[in-house]
């Protein structure tokens, strides 16, 4: 059975790795980096989903778990990603406040402008 | 122009008059019911954080100047930050983060499933969705405030 | 076991980052004192908490119960784990951390927005001391994005200035396609094998060792090496580290790249790694970047004009001794070779901390004192800041490698082990210390060179400044008086520790 799943997640990490090469606007870089994040909690989130004797298996939720018939999805995966979604919250919004500070200081997105350190 | 500095027109307001309070009871649901249902502090907080967005948006820079207190609102996410602090400092003569409150406690030790039960857990919601709610809005309220370079 | 100290040193800042913003409202001298006592106050924590692992070896810590298992025979909860390596980081941070916060009080004086400078400065201390005591992988890398995040900020926190911008932006794209890289490590991990925990993802890695746990040992390097500046990517360090503040640019350059690189990469190839990959390999792969590194990082440093820069390629200079050791130490893993390199690594680790802080901070001084950081324009210094200048005098010539400063000693190990690896190694190790000599030769040169008029109103700093730099160099001496005292009663004790991953694994499962 072919995982569409992890082709997807591996899918997007090569797009937004490309994108974070190829690309010079700061917000498409910003873009570039949460579409990596995306990559790799879609992998982390379809690790906990596994179809173990054909059984699909459903949300975790403990209330009622006793008469429960299929298996419950794994939910530990589930609180890594949102720990690292807020994580991806904090760095974007500090991105954020970073590019108006640039765009402030050099009137301009481009990230070829932002030259002037050398040596 | 319409620039973020002033509000986006009468039916924006109202519309967004009658789902601000909508969107805020949703988010408290999603905070209050997070050791039952999916969601929990953070996402409860970012709802309703949503909500002060809308706000920001549709009734302009302004208007939110007059309602936003940066003091007010640090002080908050401080506050959020020192009560899941104190939630998980509980049960530390057993071990930090230890659930005292669901294996001995005077409450929040009910039948799993009911509201009051799940030991520190609503205390830690309830916290961190105070946390994410001033947190989220105190940055966008940054960015929009931000001093502007071209007026 | 008796641990009941270790949650506090994650408590303490956590509390004093906290209750900032409240303590903020009572005004300026109550922010200050608060950030003092706070830092104070762990690194009181910190000094026990090695103090307890030296005496009784290494620490486990459960969150949340008393033992890492839960019903299940295999450890499910998050453990913190302090061995001696990890209680020496500890101790570094914690008083290299306190250091900074006393400088800043008298060195951000005329900035604004301070109590989140406070903030900021006792959550990137908390950051690292979870890196170093942690022994979870996810709980790692939330640790090692707190650090993170907090010090892009921080070296933006200048944001009138272009430079601090400039430098706060490339710094922050880099750590984070670094810090995704750690996490798809991470999340390969535990898809292959279901766990998190350190210890025993070692005992799984050991039993059945596969190509995905090499591929993410691959990924874990990589973005480590990042994240500690070594060489191909070094460029984002040397603008970073200078565009900060002083007294961020000391933590910066002192801590942040070897808690967030070093001793995370030593952690991970060592703890999880250990057994189950051909460490000769990764040995070597170390030692190539190491090498690299070391000649680029000191050549540059000799070039430079701007005196903050120069301190931060020199940094990457460094940073190459201390991997070439970690790297030697890999290739000969069990040997006393190796075991030398490692005590090396971990003590010039603790020393360059000292070292780097002290320059740093009093690059701070100068540029508090002149305005400028530029060397053309410093000549004469030692007539009108001799306190200063002798404080200088005493950290370049430790970084070098003089014998009776602590540097010495730590270099000393390092020349000896790679030339007992391999000859040709030892000679990139001495050409690298050339260039070191010569970077710093020069700066010495022109604080001793004829005044020139700028620097004839200067005088040596305040005393909240200059405590900061007499500690470190009072520190730095006293070190550089018992050099092979200290080597064998805690280095290579440390190493010891370090390189034995049996008992690692043993104390996370022998714990419940």
């Amino acid at each position: 059975m072919i995982q569409f799943q992890f082709i997807t997640a591996f899918l997007l990490i090569v797009l937004g790795i490309y994108a974070f090469l190829a690309k010079n606007n700061l917000l498409k870089l910003i873009l570039a980096l949460d579409i990596i994040d995306s990559g790799i909690h879609l992998l982390l989130i379809s690790l906990g989903y596994r179809i173990e004797l054909n059984e699909i298996p459903t949300a975790p939720i403990y209330t009622g778990y006793e008469t429960l018939k299929s298996p419950m999805v794994g939910p530990l995966p589930q609180a890594l990603v949102l720990t690292s979604i807020v994580i991806g919250v904090c760095v974007l919004a500090l991105a954020m406040a970073l590019t108006v500070n640039a765009y402030r200081h050099y009137g301009t997105l481009d990230v070829r402008a932002l030259r002037r350190l050398r040596g | 122009m319409n620039c973020v500095g002033d509000d986006m027109g009468v039916i924006v307001r109202t519309a967004a008059r009658a789902t601000i309070p909508l969107i805020g009871i949703f988010g408290s649901y999603i905070v209050a019911h997070g050791h039952l249902t999916p969601g929990g502090g953070f996402q409860g907080g970012a709802t309703i954080a949503g909500a002060g967005i809308l706000f920001l948006l549709a009734f302009g820079l302004d208007e939110m100047k007059k309602r936003y207190n940066k003091n007010l609102y640090s002080a908050l996410e401080g506050i959020g930050g020192l009560a899941f602090l104190g939630a998980a400092m509980l049960g530390i003569g057993v071990a930090f983060f230890y659930n005292t409150l669901w294996h001995n406690g005077p409450f929040f030790s009910g039948k799993p499933g009911t509201l009051l039960s799940a030991g520190f857990l609503p205390i830690m919601n309830l916290a961190v969705g105070l946390k994410v709610f001033t947190g989220l809005v105190s940055a966008m309220a940054g960015l929009a405030l931000y001093r502007r370079w071209r007026e | 076991m008796s641990a009941e100290i270790l949650p506090y040193l994650i408590i303490i800042p956590l509390f004093g980052a906290f209750s900032m913003p409240m303590v903020n409202l009572a005004g300026r001298k109550a922010r200050e004192a608060w950030a003092v006592l706070i830092s104070g106050a762990t690194l009181a924590v910190g000094s026990w908490v090695f103090y307890w692992v030296y005496e009784k070896g290494t620490v486990l810590y459960t969150l949340g119960a008393k033992s890492p298992f839960g019903q299940a025979n295999f450890p499910i909860r998050i453990v913190w784990e302090v061995d001696l390596f990890g209680a020496l980081m500890v101790l570094m941070v914690t008083f290299v951390a306190f250091m900074a916060v006393i400088y800043s009080l008298g060195y951000m004086r005329h900035d604004t927005g301070l109590d989140k400078y406070y903030t900021l400065i006792i959550i990137l201390e908390l950051g690292m001391l979870g890196i170093a005591i942690t022994g979870d992988l996810f709980n790692f890398y939330v640790f090692l994005e707190i650090m993170s995040i907090a010090s892009y900020a921080l070296v933006a926190f200048r944001n009138d200035t272009w430079e601090a911008i400039e430098a706060g932006i490339k710094y922050m794209f880099v750590g984070s396609v670094a810090s995704s890289l750690i996490l798809l490590g991470i999340a390969l991990l535990y898809g292959e094998y279901g766990t998190l925990t350190m210890g025993y993802l070692a005992l799984k890695l050991s039993q059945n060792p596969t190509i995905v746990g090499k591929v993410a040992l691959a990924l874990f390097i990589s973005g480590l090496l990042f994240k500690s500046g070594a060489s191909p990517v070094h460029m984002w360090l040397a603008d970073a580290h200078p565009a900060a503040p002083s007294s961020i640019s000391a933590m910066l350059s002192g801590l942040v790249i070897k808690i967030g690189g070093i001793y995370a990469l030593a952690r991970i190839a060592f703890s999880i790694y250990g057994a189950s990959v051909s460490v000769k390999t990764v040995g070597w792969l170390i030692i190539l970047f190491a090498c690299i590194t070391l000649i680029v990082g000191n050549a540059m440093a000799v070039i430079q004009t701007d005196m903050k820069r120069l301190l931060a390629y020199s940094s990457v200079g460094q940073i190459g001794y201390i991997l070439l050791g970690i790297g030697i130490g890999l290739a000969a893993y069990g040997s006393q070779t190796g075991e030398i390199a490692l005590a090396g690594a971990i003590y010039h680790t603790f020393n360059h901390a000292l070292m780097k802080g002290l320059l740093f901070l009093i690059a701070g001084a100068v540029i508090h004192q002149l305005g400028t950081r530029d060397l053309n324009e410093l000549s004469g210094l030692a007539k009108t800041m001799p306190k200063t200048t002798f404080a200088f005098l005493i950290g370049a010539a430790a970084i070098i490698g003089m014998p009776p400063l602590n540097g010495f000693a730590s270099k000393w190990l390092i020349y000896e082990s790679s030339a007992l690896f391999n000859p040709v190694l030892g000679a990139i190790a001495i050409i690298g210390t050339a260039f070191c000599t010569a970077a710093y030769v020069r700066v010495l040169y022109t604080f001793f060179g004829r005044p020139s008029e700028r620097v004839m109103e200067a005088k040596d700093p305040e005393k909240s400044m200059l405590w900061p730099m007499l500690i470190l160099t009072i520190a730095i001496i006293v070190m550089g008086l018992f050099p092979w005292g200290i080597s064998d009663k805690v280095m290579i004790p440390a190493a010891k520790a370090l390189e034995n991953q049996l008992a690692y694994v043993a104390t996370l499962m022998g714990g419940g």
